[in-house]
């Protein structure tokens, strides 16, 4: 498998030999799975493919100009930071060329006006400890420590940080987007100066091609620079300590903490987001999945199991903790009258005070932790939900209802409604539900499961994130437009009208459904017999 | 790929017993960017240096978890760009305690596994390796050397013992090209009146043969030492070499299949014993030493020197295995005892690097790769340089010939100023006479 030889030597001129290759086995190390989020699964197994070639770009004019190469000889390409997000940002088509963007790390810090620019190259804890270093904290999604911000934010982006500012696109500032066809578009004040400071530009919004709810998995361009919002914190050194795994950020208590309560009931715990969120206090408030506290207390898979197997539906039913980071921006004295509402809030809930660790393993610099895989292996978050407070929890128990009938392979929950949170100061409630299972089973009632949420979700009119190219798109097109799909297929073909980036994405999740034979079952959605996408592009 | 569950151990030589863990990767990356907490921020931010070097994921612990599954399905073959991924790389165990900060795979051991099948396989090791195999194998050392030359660097001043219940472990680099280091040891030992003796017919450690993939060779090694010292009736080893110390105490058990308490014998590094001589009061540093300085943990007595202990047993559901692992996640590393030595010397200034302890980033000399990659070694061994430029350090310390040697080899012709040290000669300096 390689690209055409043509493409590869007109690459070659752009990027230099040390930077091209379609040597089969560098090519093999780009493979989505076998693990991975999302990997293992039918999706990976059927849709995807290693590449025929893999460069790596330094500038957004080499990109430019190797998407202008990928169109000239019709290499279809797709875009790939750092390649965690599982099968799919990695290639789907035999002889495809895969874009590595790690080399375009380019990183600048703006400490007056508050933000950051940054290549796709870029991944969050460093980022992170460079505004600690001069005062701010960004707000970068799930996916971890060592995901690309860039990449974060165009198909995330929702934070365990995001109770002050939470829609991610209120932090894409200026960005630099290269089309499927090679052209630049400059968004927000880029367009019009080199200062990236807004985000909203002259003339309509673009952002919209890079994400609506969730990202478009590269299938509208690369994302060469962003400029990335950055909020004011406080002043004094986090401390690292402990030698891995175990690891942890002193905090120094006087002007940052966690602090968990343990609240009668739901209502009462949904109420404190409420209360916390009116008093303006805090720098993060969640509710985690209890098992997630299992993985922070157990040293190894086996003792997780020990611990987990000891709860039950009742324990899951009563776990109502709230954990809130407490910040003192501003001074000591705001800290304590932080502190003080807080308390006043809780005693009038029933709250009462659990053992906190004066310390962050996981959330200030890594936002989620590659540890989701430790007690199954495998993992993917099954759908993320922006509700009122109230009503976001309503969507996890939906979830945790259809669940049951696909436990086993799921990893048994006992009824766990996921992760809970506050965003944009409690005017949004945040729902991700997660599912985990073990690979080497019987997997096909998983890849059910993923396509019967966005049925429940068009049943019971959740509006959920995952959509778009996540999953079969005349499946929720229709019920959610009714005519987004056709939209979203018509801007492809306006932008990309040979399918040359990332095909056959957004049509790959329904091209998984006509593939794969155990997913013929359950399509009792309508849609074309033969997909529209450029025959070429099928296979 | 589905892995069947079942039986399985910690058996290097089967790489079928790391499919799991190379099935697992999941690309978080943890293995080559530095620990999230001790991040130091955009520079100095990865700890994999044969990533760094080539930048290509392939050539870091997930490109390799990937084409060791395609190797065993028969999707790929050896070929010189394989050879050069498993090879290009000093083994020095970022990846795997980067992985066991959260997903506790088994990384270094199933890199391990798949040298040792390239060369069952007969496609490895290089011909470079293959060279100070050959020196290893009939000089018994690791320069092809006369053998016999190995005590030339003993003084007159040295006190050696016939018998004593110490046993120090020079080493090939450290009996034929760092000698300086040796002596060193051999003065502390002696100033410390830790009486010693020596192998009589020492031969090299076999860390290249071991490293490369060579197990039957470096296993005749093993044992033939073992036997040797354990015919002395020593109480302990003592290694100036970090190599060395991760041959004796993790290396050699794991060929012998026995546990690193069943030696018969402790094994321990230099500064371990010399910072239990601080702690005891037995060792002064009184000579002030007006410089600022940095250390350099050498892979092998950091991240890579956790005790030995065989295991077999059972996968199972969910991959839990059964009996109970303990996994070794670097965590018995010599971190704080090298630092609670350099402390105490007065007047030093002591600064850290941005990667430190676990999170080091190789020098680029070990396992073998120096002979095959010289390259990729001075590569690695520039990008160390700049931190400890970046902190301001005049000397750089480290406990490890290898290390010293690639450092100072890395800064000749450079004006920079910085001095390499090994922890045996910075702590003697610092002694009253």
């Amino acid at each position: 498998m390689a690209i055409k030889k043509e493409a590869k030597r007109a690459i070659e001129a752009i990027v230099g030999k040390d930077y091209i290759t379609d040597d089969p086995v560098i090519c093999e190390g780009y493979r989505a799975g076998p693990g991975g989020y999302e990997c293992g699964l039918g999706y990976e197994r059927v849709m995807t493919r290693v590449p025929g070639a893999v460069c790596m770009p330094r500038t957004t004019e080499e990109v430019q100009l190797i998407v202008k190469v990928c169109n000239r000889y019709d290499v279809p390409y797709v875009p790939y930071s750092t390649g965690f997000y599982g099968p799919r940002s990695h290639c789907h088509m035999e002889d495809e060329l895969l874009i590595d963007l790690k080399r375009m790390n380019h990183f600048e810090i703006d400490e007056r006006h508050f933000f950051i620019v940054v290549g796709p190259g870029v991944i969050y804890s460093p980022i992170q400890q460079e505004c600690f270093n001069k005062g701010a904290y960004v707000v970068i999604g799930g996916g971890g420590a060592q995901a690309s911000a860039i990449a974060n934010l165009i198909g995330d982006g929702w934070s365990p940080l995001s109770h002050r500012i939470g829609l991610p696109h209120r932090r894409i500032l200026g960005t630099e987007l290269v089309l499927p066809d090679g052209e630049l578009v400059k968004m927000g004040s880029l367009a019009v100066s080199d200062d990236p400071f807004w985000g909203e530009g002259i003339g309509p919004d673009l952002r919209g091609l890079l994400r609506g709810y969730t990202g478009l998995r590269g299938c509208l361009g690369i994302v060469t620079k962003m400029a990335i919002k950055t909020l004011p914190f406080q002043p004094e050194p986090l401390v690292p300590t402990g030698i891995s795994p175990t690891t942890a950020l002193e905090l120094p208590q006087n002007r940052i903490k966690w602090l968990n309560y343990q609240l009668p009931s739901k209502e009462a715990q949904v109420k404190a987001m409420y209360e916390i969120a009116k008093a303006e206090i805090a720098g993060a408030v969640t509710k985690v999945p209890l098992f997630w506290r299992a993985i922070a207390k157990a040293e190894s898979k086996e003792e997780f199991w020990e611990l987990w197997g000891k709860e039950n539906e009742d324990t899951i039913r009563n776990f109502h903790l709230i954990r809130v980071l407490l910040i003192g921006y501003t001074s000591e004295e705001q800290m304590k009258y932080d502190e003080a509402i807080l308390n006043d809030i809780m005693q009038e809930l029933g709250g009462v005070p659990r053992r906190t660790r004066p310390t962050d393993e996981s959330w200030l610099k890594n936002a989620d932790s590659a540890g989701m895989w430790l007690m199954c292996g495998s993992y993917v978050s099954v759908d993320y939900v922006i509700e009122s407070l109230s009503q976001a929890t309503v969507h996890g128990e939906y979830y945790a209802e259809l669940k049951r009938g696909y436990t086993p392979p799921l990893m048994p929950d006992y009824g766990d409604p996921g992760w809970f949170q506050s965003f944009e100061l409690g005017h949004q409630g945040y729902s991700e539900f997660l599912i985990y299972w073990d690979q080497d089973e019987d997997t096909d009632p998983v890849d059910h499961f993923y396509v019967e949420t966005s049925k429940m979700n068009i049943r019971e009119r959740f509006y959920t994130a995952l959509l778009g190219p996540h999953q079969p798109l005349y499946l929720t097109g229709p019920k959610y437009g009714p005519n987004y799909h056709e939209w979203l297929l018509k801007i492809k073909e306006a932008f990309d009208p040979k399918w040359v980036c990332h095909p056959p994405v957004p049509l790959a999740h329904d091209a998984f459904v006509d593939r794969a034979p155990w997913m013929k079952p359950i399509k009792d959605w309508e849609a074309p017999e033969t997909l529209p996408v450029p025959e070429k592009r099928r296979r | 790929m589905r892995v069947p569950k079942g039986k399985l151990s910690l058996d290097v030589t089967d790489m079928n017993n790391f499919l799991y863990d190379m099935t697992r990767c999941i690309k978080c990356k943890g293995c080559y960017w530095v620990d999230h907490i001790y991040m130091p921020g955009i520079r100095f931010s990865t700890r994999c240096p044969s990533m760094t070097w080539k930048q290509w994921d392939s050539y870091g612990a997930p490109g390799k978890m990937r084409i060791g599954v395609a190797l065993a399905e028969g999707k790929i073959g050896f070929t010189d760009t394989l050879l050069e991924i498993l090879y290009a790389c000093t083994l020095c165990g970022a990846c795997d305690v980067g992985c066991k900060r959260n997903l506790d795979l088994e990384i270094e051991l199933a890199l391990e596994s798949l040298r040792i099948r390239a060369v069952k396989e007969g496609f490895g090791p290089l011909p470079a390796h293959k060279k100070v195999a050959e020196n290893i194998m009939n000089r018994h050392n690791h320069f092809g050397a006369p053998n016999e030359n190995r005590r030339k660097w003993i003084t007159k001043d040295i006190k050696v013992e016939d018998k004593a219940d110490t046993l120090y472990f020079v080493g090939c680099s450290s009996s034929f090209v760092t000698t300086e280091i040796a002596l060193s040891t051999a003065r502390l030992l002696n100033g410390l009146n830790v009486p010693f003796t020596l192998l009589d017919d020492e031969w090299c450690c076999g860390n290249v043969l071991y490293s490369v993939g060579m197990f039957p060779e470096a296993k005749a090694i093993a044992e033939r030492n073992v036997e040797a010292v354990r015919k002395k009736g020593v109480k302990s080893v003592v290694v100036s070499c970090a190599e060395g110390y991760r041959m004796w105490k993790v290396d050699y058990p794991k060929m012998l299949n026995i546990k690193t308490e069943e030696l018969g014998f402790e094994v321990r590094h230099i500064l371990e014993v010399l910072e239990e001589a601080l702690k005891e009061g037995k060792l002064s540093l009184r000579r002030p030493q007006e410089v600022r300085f940095t250390y350099h943990d050498a892979c092998s007595v950091s991240r890579l020197c956790d005790p030995w202990s065989p295991w077999n047993g059972e996968r199972g559901w969910m991959g839990t295995v059964s009996p109970p692992l303990k996994r070794r996640r670097g965590q018995a590393g010599l971190y704080f005892q090298a630092r609670n030595l350099l402390k105490g010397i007065p007047k030093a200034t002591f600064v850290e690097m941005p990667r430190t302890r676990e999170n080091a980033f190789c020098c680029g000399a070990g396992r073998g790769t120096k002979v095959a990659f010289p390259e990729f070694s001075s590569f690695s061994a520039a990008n160390r340089i700049e931190e400890v430029m970046e902190v301001g350090a005049e000397v750089l310390v480290t406990a490890c010939p290898w290390c010293k040697e690639n450092f100072k080899e890395s800064l000749k012709g450079k004006e920079t100023g910085i001095k390499v040290l090994d922890i045996t000669e910075f702590v003697l300096s610092s002694l009253e006479s």
